[in-house]
């Protein structure tokens, strides 16, 4: 493992578009951003402003179309290794053909971990989220918030250095989401990893230290505490 | 709305709508190709049996009288193109003295033959020197007096004196069983052979040789012989009807003066049994690839149903009707129905022109229109199945909002419980073995009813054991995924690792939709294996046939009465092209008062000029028989009828008399009995004997040859053929195998099954490629989702491919696996319940291994393709997919 003074992800001029010519659609343009280590970061802004596409270029499952974009805590780009980026989706992110205990083990598993020790691991996540009576279930038979709460399970069993979450409470009510902000924020301690939430609900931006506000396709990284809640509040 | 939907459905799900117009394109062609070339073989069938006819009509004129009217009534009758009245008259013999010696015959017949007659009927002779200007003499008759054209026979006649007559050509006539049949009379009194002894002579000749007066009364008969128009019906059914109706009207007329021979009729009914033959193989071949094709459909289809349903259930929450999603999916099964139609016939026109030389898809437009109409039905109605009936019965189950697909805690379907697989595998072999005591006989000609039907019950047993197969496979796969996952696991930890777990497990989830997979494919090649084998079986006998009744590639046929030594052999081996020469002796004996014909052979060395088969022998191979046979001088074999009726063991005792040629009388001579035998080259259908040529010549002091068996290794046989007939001049008669395989050929056969067979293959492989990519490409494509996530996971490429080639490997396993233990037994099972349209049947099935290897490595090729594209496309699109998610 590299030094931890390293920031994790750095993005200069970074632009993703998606289509060509009259159909191209700007997804995020000449973000500049650095995401520093045990930093604890909400992306806010509108449905569709592009907050996914930058969280999957963080996370190195999309590359940029121009602009340059690097990960110095790595020195490389941290796709195909589990252990350093976590990424809990949107929506249900689950194999929905493997039970919850299969699917925490799944990236352990893809990492060389043998079954055994993977399996340990999984049950030991699952028990810090409070849900391994979960295990032998299939996604079909959990809840919105039981899923997410398997997904964030399933990031914390890989011990990430940085927490990528795509708008981990979209789809749950109030209570729920509350909760699984918590058991985000819970895990980015206890692995001393950086976390960052793309979201659009201002509660759930409030738990974070910086809120950076994307606006049809365009990242504002110098708001911060307060000034980024109520940006965030706008957006929403 | 239905715009809308149906313009999102070609955008969002194009490729999903075009593999299932795909799947009813495949049944479409499938239907139209062979549907259409039956109803054109049909019709092919009737012209070839009508064309092969030298005298359609061999009308009998009851006496003298009335030759006259019935000749008008004939020539009156519908049809008639042209009527001819040929006479027959019994010699007691002819002689003739050329080279200083004089030749005599025994009885024979004279025919008076009238100006015009060989034109009108050119099929009713082949001349073989000389010219039809004058006295014909046949073969026979000119080999047993030593004559050629040119010299003088003398014709003796009963009650008057011998009448001479200068020859003027030598004829073959090819039909001489017709022209000398007892018209009127039942089969069982017909004579055993024709004449051998037969002089033709013109009309005016004869009318002084036989003029009243000069012979005893009753000596000359009368025969009207018929050219008849061949426009009749396609159908041979039809054909022998139409035909058979005109002759009873003629005897009607007639009052009965009038007897017609129906030769037209006689070759038509056997036309109509192997037109029902080729419904028989029409269903058998083209049934099973048409349902493949309709479940390979409602697989691609139901790969998207989990999909559909949800699309469906969200249309309901924002208010759209049961009938209007019903609506909705009768739209989407017309166009699918429609684009799939449209393909299929366009590829049966374009693989009739490839194939049969004509793009049509009947034998009249009529018929064409026909057959078109019923695939495009038959593709309508299948996409209707396979999409609106899924739709109708989701509407119906109830109000679901979201649904679970096909994965879960699914129980096993409630067949399996109950044993469905075993229920129809037994009633399979139930039905098999009911059959079987039927001799198989599937066409049935009921006494004395013009009208033949099919044993559509024999179909039974095959389909039974088809589904039953199926079952049994799912049953396989679903318990192997299922409770052996364990074994599964095990088998995927050398390639998967530490994933070989988590990759049975998911497997075992999806276990209905893999072993659907899994049946599909087998089902696919255990239909390729059938059909590719019978066909291969069925070329093998058509062959085997061609040869038992030529006896070799050449055959070299001496004249009765002739003594022709092996000596020639010699001779025949210095053709070019030739590679081996046999003897083989023609006698006959008496086994008790059963007059047999008798085939003197060399059982060490027969094999060198012609192929004998193990199922010409009973409870032997052919080369045991052979070496049986060669361990004695006097070892005979005898047919299995023989056997019965005078109750023979192995070893036993025979004493046969046989005909000394010196004296031509008729002596014991004793053989010791080693085996039964079916079937020989150049031997008839009925009883015979087969010994060592050595032991006879010993007995009965001559060893001349009744037939020369040339091999030419299968080249050239026809070239090779006149060359010996030039060698042999019109001593000896010389038939090639080539010619042979036309003759013995039922209309069925010379119909063009090489194309058929084609067809057949051609579809099989489609099948088997669509079988094995389609529908696991299309079952992984749906599983894009898990492959994304995979890959957000951390999947590496190997890993990746490791979660997703499970399956496909899976698939493809027990797929091969069930397709050949299936196809397999079915081709067993096939050649066994079509045995009628065998002949000789035969003693193994031939496996055309190539063909057999191209399907098999086709549908692991399919399947593998498919996987790694779908794997790769979810390798590359991740950010796609994870927008998805």
């Amino acid at each position: 493992m590299t030094s931890s003074s390293q920031p994790l992800v750095e993005c200069r001029q970074v632009s993703r578009t998606f289509g060509r010519g009259s159909s191209a659609v700007v997804a995020v343009h000449a973000a500049t951003c650095v995401v520093d280590d045990h930093a604890r970061i909400a992306v806010v802004g509108a449905s569709g402003s592009g907050k996914s596409t930058l969280l999957h270029l963080f996370g190195g499952l999309d590359s940029p179309t121009s602009g340059h974009i690097a990960w110095p805590a790595w020195g490389r780009p941290p796709r195909g290794h589990g252990d350093d980026v976590g990424t809990v989706f949107q929506g249900a992110s689950l194999m929905p053909d493997l039970n919850v205990v299969e699917n925490v083990t799944l990236p352990l598993l893809f990492q060389g971990v043998s079954q055994h020790a993977a399996q340990a691991r999984a049950r030991e996540s699952l028990a810090l989220m409070d849900i391994e009576t979960l295990a032998e279930k299939l996604p079909e038979e959990l809840s919105g918030g039981q899923a997410q709460r398997v997904s964030v399970a399933r990031v914390v069993a890989t011990r990430p250095r940085l927490i990528l979450a795509d708008e981990p409470t979209g789809q749950l009510d109030q209570s729920t989401a509350r909760h699984v902000i918590e058991v985000l924020l819970q895990a980015a301690d206890e692995l001393a990893a950086g976390l960052v939430v793309a979201t659009h609900d201002p509660l759930i931006a409030a738990h974070l230290d910086h809120h950076w506000v994307m606006h049809e396709g365009t990242l504002d990284v110098t708001m911060a505490g307060a000034e980024g809640a109520a940006a965030s509040a706008g957006a929403s | 709305m239905m715009s809308i939907w149906l313009h999102g459905l070609v955008r969002r799900r194009g490729g999903r709508l075009l593999a299932t117009a795909a799947g009813v394109a495949i049944a479409v062609a499938l239907m139209a190709s062979l549907g259409a070339f039956f109803a054109s073989s049909k019709a092919t069938m009737t012209n070839r049996a009508a064309q092969g006819v030298a005298v359609d009509w061999q009308v009998a004129v009851k006496t003298a009288p009335k030759v006259a009217p019935v000749l008008r009534a004939v020539k009156a009758a519908p049809g008639t193109i042209a009527a001819l009245p040929v006479t027959f008259a019994d010699t007691q013999g002819m002689h003739a003295t050329a080279g200083g010696t004089t030749q005599s015959t025994g009885p024979g017949e004279v025919l008076g033959i009238p100006a015009g007659y060989w034109n009108t009927f050119p099929k009713a002779s082949r001349l073989l020197s000389g010219s039809r200007n004058g006295v014909l003499l046949a073969q026979q008759t000119a080999a047993n007096l030593h004559v050629k054209p040119g010299d003088t026979i003398v014709i003796g006649r009963s009650g008057s004196r011998p009448f001479h007559a200068a020859v003027a050509g030598v004829i073959d006539l090819p039909q001489s069983d017709s022209l000398f049949q007892r018209v009127g009379a039942p089969s069982q009194s017909q004579p055993v052979a024709p004449p051998d002894n037969v002089a033709l002579l013109p009309a005016s000749v004869f009318a002084k040789a036989y003029a009243p007066g000069r012979i005893a009364p009753g000596v000359l008969t009368t025969q009207i012989h018929v050219k008849r128009s061949h426009a009749l019906p396609p159908d041979p059914s039809a054909a022998f009807t139409a035909d058979m109706a005109a002759a009873l009207h003629l005897q009607a007329v007639t009052s009965g003066a009038g007897v017609v021979g129906d030769n037209l009729g006689a070759t038509l009914d056997a036309a109509r049994s192997d037109a029902l033959y080729a419904q028989i193989l029409f269903l058998f071949l083209g049934a099973p690839g048409a349902l493949l094709a309709a479940a390979l459909t409602a697989a691609v289809s139901s790969a998207g149903a989990t999909r559909r349903r949800t699309e469906q259930a969200l249309l309901r929450t924002r208010g759209a009707t049961r009938a209007q999603l019903l609506r909705l999916s009768v739209i989407e099964a017309v166009l699918v129905g429609a684009i799939g139609s449209i393909v299929g016939l366009l590829a049966a026109t374009g693989l009739g022109a490839l194939i049969f030389g004509s793009p049509s898809l009947g034998a009249t437009p009529g018929a064409a229109i026909a057959y078109a109409g019923t695939s495009v039905l038959v593709g309508i109605l299948i996409s209707v199945l396979v999409i609106v009936f899924p739709a109708f019965r989701d509407l119906r189950d109830g109000s679901r909002i979201t649904t679970t697909g096909d994965i879960g805690r699914a129980a096993s379907p409630r067949w399996l419980r109950y044993g469905l697989d075993f229920i129809f595998l037994g009633a399979a072999l139930a039905v098999f073995w009911a059959t079987s005591r039927n001799q198989f006989n599937l066409v049935l000609v009921p006494e004395g009813v013009p009208t033949i039907s099919v044993n559509y019950w024999a179909f039974l047993g095959p389909a039974l054991a088809w589904a039953g197969a199926a079952l049994l496979a799912w049953r396989i796969a679903d318990l192997l995924l299922n409770r052996g996952s364990g074994l599964v696991s095990g088998f995927l930890k050398p390639v998967a690792h530490e994933l070989a777990r988590t990759v049975a497990s998911q497997m075992s989830r999806q276990r209905r939709t893999i072993a659907r997979s899994a049946v599909l494919v087998g089902l696919a090649l255990s239909f390729a294996i059938s059909t590719a084998t019978f066909n291969s079986t069925y070329r093998q006998q058509a062959e085997a046939d061609a040869q038992l009744t030529n006896g070799a590639d050449v055959t070299v046929t001496e004249s009765p009465g002739t003594s022709v030594p092996p000596a020639r052999a010699a001779a025949l081996a210095r053709v070019p092209g030739v590679k081996a020469v046999q003897p083989v002796q023609h006698r006959f004996a008496y086994v008790g008062t059963d007059l047999q014909d008798l085939y003197g052979i060399s059982p060490r060395t027969i094999t060198k000029a012609t192929t004998l088969q193990d199922a010409y022998f009973q409870n032997a191979t052919a080369a045991q028989s052979l070496q049986r046979l060669a361990s004695g001088p006097n070892g005979v074999l005898v047919s299995a009828e023989t056997v019965n009726s005078f109750q023979l063991h192995l070893g036993d005792t025979l004493r046969l008399r046989l005909q000394v040629t010196d004296s031509h009388s008729y002596r014991y001579v004793t053989f010791r009995y080693v085996g039964i035998v079916n079937e020989f080259p150049t031997a008839p259908k009925d009883s015979f004997l087969v010994t060592n040529a050595s032991y006879v010549a010993q007995q009965t002091g001559s060893n001349a040859v009744g037939a020369f068996l040339v091999n030419t290794g299968g080249q050239n046989i026809s070239s090779i053929g006149n060359q010996i007939q030039n060698l042999v001049g019109t001593s000896a008669k010389v038939t090639g195998l080539t010619a042979t395989r036309g003759q013995v050929s039922s209309s069925l056969t010379s119909v063009d099954l090489t194309g058929l067979t084609k067809l057949e293959l051609i579809f099989a492989l489609i099948i088997v490629a669509a079988a094995g990519g389609l529908v696991t490409g299309l079952a992984l494509n749906e599983r894009r989702k898990s492959l994304a996530i995979a890959t957000a996971l951390g999947a590496n490429s190997r890993q990746l491919r490791t979660f997703g080639l499970g399956e496909p490997t899976f698939v493809a396993i027990l797929g091969v696996v069930t397709g050949a233990l299936a196809g397999w037994g079915l081709s067993e099972m096939l050649v066994k319940v079509l045995t009628g349209v065998f002949d000789p049947p035969p003693a193994h099935l031939a496996v055309p291994w190539n063909y057999l290897s191209i399907v098999t490595v086709a549908s692991l090729l399919a399947i593998a393709l498919a996987a790694v594209f779908i794997a790769r496309r979810a390798e590359t699109n991740v950010h796609e997919q994870l927008r998805e998610l």
